[in-house]
C-alpha cells in the first residue's frame, strides 16, 4: 500500500531556532513536515506546535541560514542552517528579489522592457513641448503670462515717449502686432541694469535698461527685437514653458535669492535649434522691413568680442544665445548693397528710446 | 533571566560586519542597472536591497539585524511628501517671480522667509522620522524598534535651536547638535527598552574652535610667507603682486581643505562622544572612528568612484555602513527574557524625504 509507505516515511526533523516576536528570548527546536499543509516546531523540552505553512515566508536566504518569517506574528522568526530539506524548502514561497513586478518578468525581460520605455520617455521629453506648444490656446498662454508678469509694478519703466517709441519698434518689424487682438505683442522696458531682451509667455517681450543703455543704435535694437518677436510668432515661448513644467524646473527653483528670481522671470531658455531659427527669421524681418542688419551683426561682433575681457554685459546675453560670431557673420551676411534702407526710427523717436528708463523707479528697489 | 552580553566573549567583537563586497556585488551592479533602466524610479527599491542584505550582514551579540522595509513603501513614502511640498514648488516656480515681476520684491521675500522656516520645521521633522522609520524596520532576535513620538514636537525644538545656533554665526554648532541628538534618540526605543543618550557639548568646543580659527590663522601664515618672500621678489624686480595672490590661494586652501578638515576632525570627535553617552537598557554604545578613519573612508569612496569611472558609487553605502559597524562597540549585557516585543506604533510608510534620499539617519 503505497500510501501507508508515504506516511510512515521517516520524518526528517531539522534543529533551528525560533525567536517568537514577544521578546528576545531564543528558543531551540526541532522543525518538521506535519502533514501536507503544516510545519511541526517543537520547542526543547516543551509541547509541539503545528503552523499551516501558508502562513510562512522566507524573509531572508543565503548560503548559511534561512530565515522563515509568519504572517500575522510580527517578528517571529525561524532560523534553520542551510541545507534546509528541500520538501520544506519547496513549499515555502521565494522571497521578492529585485522586486515584484521585476520577478515576474525575469531581470533580464524587465530591463529590456524597461529601456525600451526609458527610452520612449526621454524621447517624448524632448520633443513633446514642440508637439504640444502649437496646440496650447493663446489665451491660455496669455493668462498665464499676465498671472506671472502682471504690469511689471515698480520694475516697468514709465516714460510714454520710450513706450511709444519701443511700439514703433515692433509695428516696423511687424506690422499691426501692437493692436489689440489675439495676434498683440505688449513691449515693456524694465529698470533691470542687465544686457537682456526676453520673449516671455502671453506675448510679452520685455527690454532691459542695461540692453538700452549699450545698444545706442536703433536698427540694433530693431535685430534685437526682431528676434524675440520670431520667438513669439514660433511659440518657442509656450515650448519653454511646456519644457519648464517638466521635471527640471524642480532643480532650479530651490536654487537662488531675489537678483537671481528677478532673472527668472526671463529664465525660460530656448533650445539652441529655436535660436537659429529666431536669428533666421529676424533676418528675413529686417530685410522685410527695410532696416540695415549691418548695426546688429556689428552688436554680435562686439559682445563676441568681449567674451574674453569684459564679461560684464556680455554673458549676460551670449547664456541664453549661443555663438555671437557666427550669428554676427549671418547677419552681416544679410546686408544688401542694392537695398533701401531707412533708419528704425525717426531722431525724435530714437532719443525717447535711449531715455525710456532715465525716469527713476517709483521705490527704490534691489536693483 | 537570560543574560547575554559581550563580556564572556572578551576576545570576540560584539558588533560583526559579516559582508563582502564581492557577495555584494550582484546587489549592487542589478541595482544600477535597474535604476538607470527606470530613469532612477527603482532607487527606492535598489535602497531596500541593499539595506537587507547590509542589515543582514551586521552582528549583534551573535545574531543577524533584519531589515524589513520595503522599497514600495519608501517610494509611497516619497510620493506623499513629494505632494506635501507640491504647494512649496508652486510658490518657488510661479508666484515668486509673479510678485518680482509686479516689483513687490518685499512681500515676496516676506513669504519666501516664511516659506523657509516651514521647510526648515518640515526638516527637522523629516530626520526625526527617517530615524523612526528606521528603527521600526530593524529587527533583533524577533524584536524591533521605534517611538512614540511622531516627530512634530521635535521638528519646532530642531527650528528653535537652528535659529539660535545662526545667530552665533554658528558658533554654538557643538551646543545644537548634541541637544538636537540627545532629544531624538531620547525618544528611540528598541523594543521594551529605550535608548539613552546624555551627550553634551562638554569637549566638544575646542575642536569646534578650531574650525574657525585654524584657517584664519593658516590665511595670516600664508600673507606673512607671501610678505617675506615678496619682498624678495621686489627686490629682484619682478611686478606680481605675491600679496595678493597668497591672499588668494591661501583663501582657497583655507575654503576648500581646512574648513571641511577641521570639520571633520569635530565630527570625529562628536561621533565617538555621541555613542559613549548612549546606553540600551545595560547595554552601553562606543565608537572608535579617528579623523583619519574617517578620512581614508571618504578618500577612499573618492578613489573608487574615480578609478571605477563612477560606478563605485553604488558601493559607496556599503563602505559606509561597513564603516559605521566596524567602528561600533557594545558593552554590558542584555537582558533577552526582558526585552520584550516594541509597543511603538509602525509607521505604514516611510516617512520623510530624508530617507527617501537616503540622507543619513543618525
Amino acid at each position: 500500500m503505497p500510501s501507508t509507505l508515504a506516511r510512515s516515511r521517516p520524518q526528517k526533523l531539522a534543529r533551528a531556532i525560533l525567536y517568537n516576536g514577544v521578546n528576545a528570548e531564543r528558543y531551540p527546536v526541532e522543525v518538521g513536515l506535519a502533514g501536507e499543509d503544516m510545519i511541526r516546531v517543537t520547542p526543547e523540552g516543551d509541547a509541539p506546535v503545528d503552523v499551516p505553512l501558508d502562513e510562512l515566508a522566507i524573509a531572508d536566504e543565503d548560503k548559511v541560514q534561512l530565515i522563515v518569517s509568519r504572517r500575522f506574528v510580527p517578528g517571529w522568526r525561524l532560523i534553520l542552517d542551510q541545507p534546509v530539506d528541500p520538501d520544506l524548502r519547496a513549499r515555502l514561497p521565494h522571497p521578492p528579489r529585485y522586486g515584484g513586478w521585476i520577478d515576474r518578468f525575469g531581470l533580464v525581460k524587465a530591463t529590456a522592457a524597461l529601456s525600451v520605455i526609458a527610452g520612449a520617455v526621454l524621447v517624448i521629453g524632448h520633443v513633446a513641448p514642440r508637439w504640444i506648444a502649437p496646440f496650447v490656446p493663446p489665451s491660455w498662454e496669455r493668462n498665464i503670462g499676465d498671472a506671472i508678469v502682471g504690469d511689471f509694478g515698480e520694475l516697468r519703466c514709465r516714460s510714454p515717449q520710450g513706450d511709444a517709441a519701443l511700439n514703433a519698434l515692433v509695428e516696423r518689424l511687424d506690422p499691426g502686432a501692437t493692436r489689440p487682438g489675439p495676434r498683440q505683442i505688449r513691449i515693456a522696458a524694465l529698470h533691470v541694469d542687465i544686457f537682456n531682451a526676453a520673449a516671455i509667455p502671453g506675448a510679452h517681450i520685455i527690454v532691459f535698461k542695461g540692453a538700452i543703455d549699450e545698444t545706442p543704435n536703433p536698427d540694433a535694437m530693431a535685430g534685437i527685437l526682431a528676434h524675440e518677436i520670431a520667438h513669439v510668432r514660433r511659440r518657442h515661448v509656450t515650448e519653454a514653458l511646456v519644457r519648464e513644467l517638466g521635471i527640471g524646473a524642480l532643480i532650479r527653483t530651490f536654487a537662488g535669492g531675489i537678483g537671481a528670481n528677478a532673472e527668472q522671470v526671463v529664465g525660460l531658455s530656448f533650445t539652441r535649434a529655436n535660436e537659429a531659427q529666431a536669428d533666421a527669421d529676424a533676418i528675413a524681418t529686417l530685410r522685410r522691413a527695410g532696416i540695415d542688419p549691418r548695426p546688429t551683426a556689428a552688436l554680435f561682433d562686439r559682445l563676441s568680442n568681449k567674451e574674453g575681457g569684459d564679461t560684464r554685459p556680455a554673458l549676460q546675453f551670449l547664456e541664453s544665445h549661443p555663438g555671437s560670431e557666427s550669428r554676427a557673420g549671418n547677419f552681416a551676411r544679410s546686408f544688401d548693397p542694392e537695398a533701401s534702407y531707412r533708419p528704425a526710427l525717426d531722431p525724435a523717436g530714437m532719443k525717447a528710446l535711449i531715455s525710456a528708463c532715465d525716469t527713476p523707479k517709483r521705490a527704490p528697489g534691489k536693483h | 533571566m537570560d543574560m547575554i552580553g559581550s563580556a564572556p566573549v572578551a576576545q570576540e567583537r560584539a558588533v560583526r560586519f559579516t559582508g563582502s563586497w564581492r557577495e555584494y556585488l550582484p546587489i549592487a551592479a542589478t541595482n544600477v542597472l535597474l535604476i538607470i533602466v527606470t530613469l532612477g524610479v527603482y532607487r527606492f527599491w535598489a535602497a531596500a536591497r541593499q539595506r537587507r542584505y547590509l542589515w543582514s550582514r551586521t552582528e549583534v551579540i551573535g545574531d543577524r539585524l533584519e531589515w524589513s522595509g520595503t522599497g514600495k513603501e519608501m517610494f509611497i513614502g516619497f510620493l506623499i511628501v513629494t505632494a506635501f511640498l507640491l504647494p512649496f514648488f508652486l510658490f518657488f516656480q510661479f508666484l515668486f517671480p509673479a510678485m518680482v515681476a509686479r516689483g513687490k520684491e518685499g512681500a515676496a521675500a516676506g513669504i519666501l522667509l516664511l516659506f523657509e522656516v516651514v521647510l526648515l520645521y518640515l526638516g527637522g521633522v523629516a530626520r526625526f522620522r527617517a530615524l523612526r522609520y528606521r528603527l521600526s524596520r530593524t529587527w533583533w532576535r524577533g524584536i524591533r524598534g521605534g517611538s512614540d513620538e511622531p516627530g512634530w514636537n521635535y521638528g519646532g525644538e530642531y527650528i528653535g535651536r537652528v535659529a539660535l545656533a545662526s545667530i552665533t554665526m554658528w558658533i554654538a554648532w557643538p551646543w545644537m547638535a548634541t541637544a538636537l541628538f540627545r532629544s531624538r534618540w531620547n525618544q528611540m526605543s528598541f523594543g521594551s527598552l529605550p535608548f539613552r543618550s546624555t551627550v553634551t557639548a562638554d569637549g566638544l568646543g575646542r575642536r569646534w574652535a578650531a574650525v574657525y580659527l585654524v584657517p584664519i590663522a593658516a590665511l595670516i601664515l600664508a600673507i606673512v610667507l607671501a610678505a617675506v618672500t615678496g619682498f624678495g621678489a621686489a627686490a629682484a624686480g619682478t611686478k606680481a603682486s605675491p600679496t595678493l595672490a597668497a591672499i588668494l590661494v591661501g583663501l582657497f586652501v583655507g575654503v576648500y581643505l581646512i574648513i571641511p578638515l577641521m570639520t571633520l576632525h569635530w565630527y570625529a570627535k562628536y561621533y565617538r562622544k555621541a555613542a559613549e553617552t548612549m546606553s540600551l537598557g545595560d547595554l552601553d554604545f562606543g565608537f572608535d572612528a579617528t579623523t583619519g578613519d574617517w578620512l581614508k573612508l571618504f578618500l577612499g569612496n573618492l578613489v573608487l568612484a574615480v578609478v571605477t569611472l563612477g560606478l563605485g558609487l553604488s558601493y559607496w553605502g556599503y563602505r559606509n555602513w561597513a564603516f559605521m559597524v566596524r567602528h561600533m562597540h557594545l558593552f554590558g549585557e542584555i537582558d533577552v527574557t526582558a526585552l520584550a516585543q516594541s509597543t511603538t506604533h509602525a509607521p505604514g510608510e516611510a516617512e520623510g524625504f530624508a530617507d527617501a534620499f537616503d540622507i543619513g539617519a543618525i
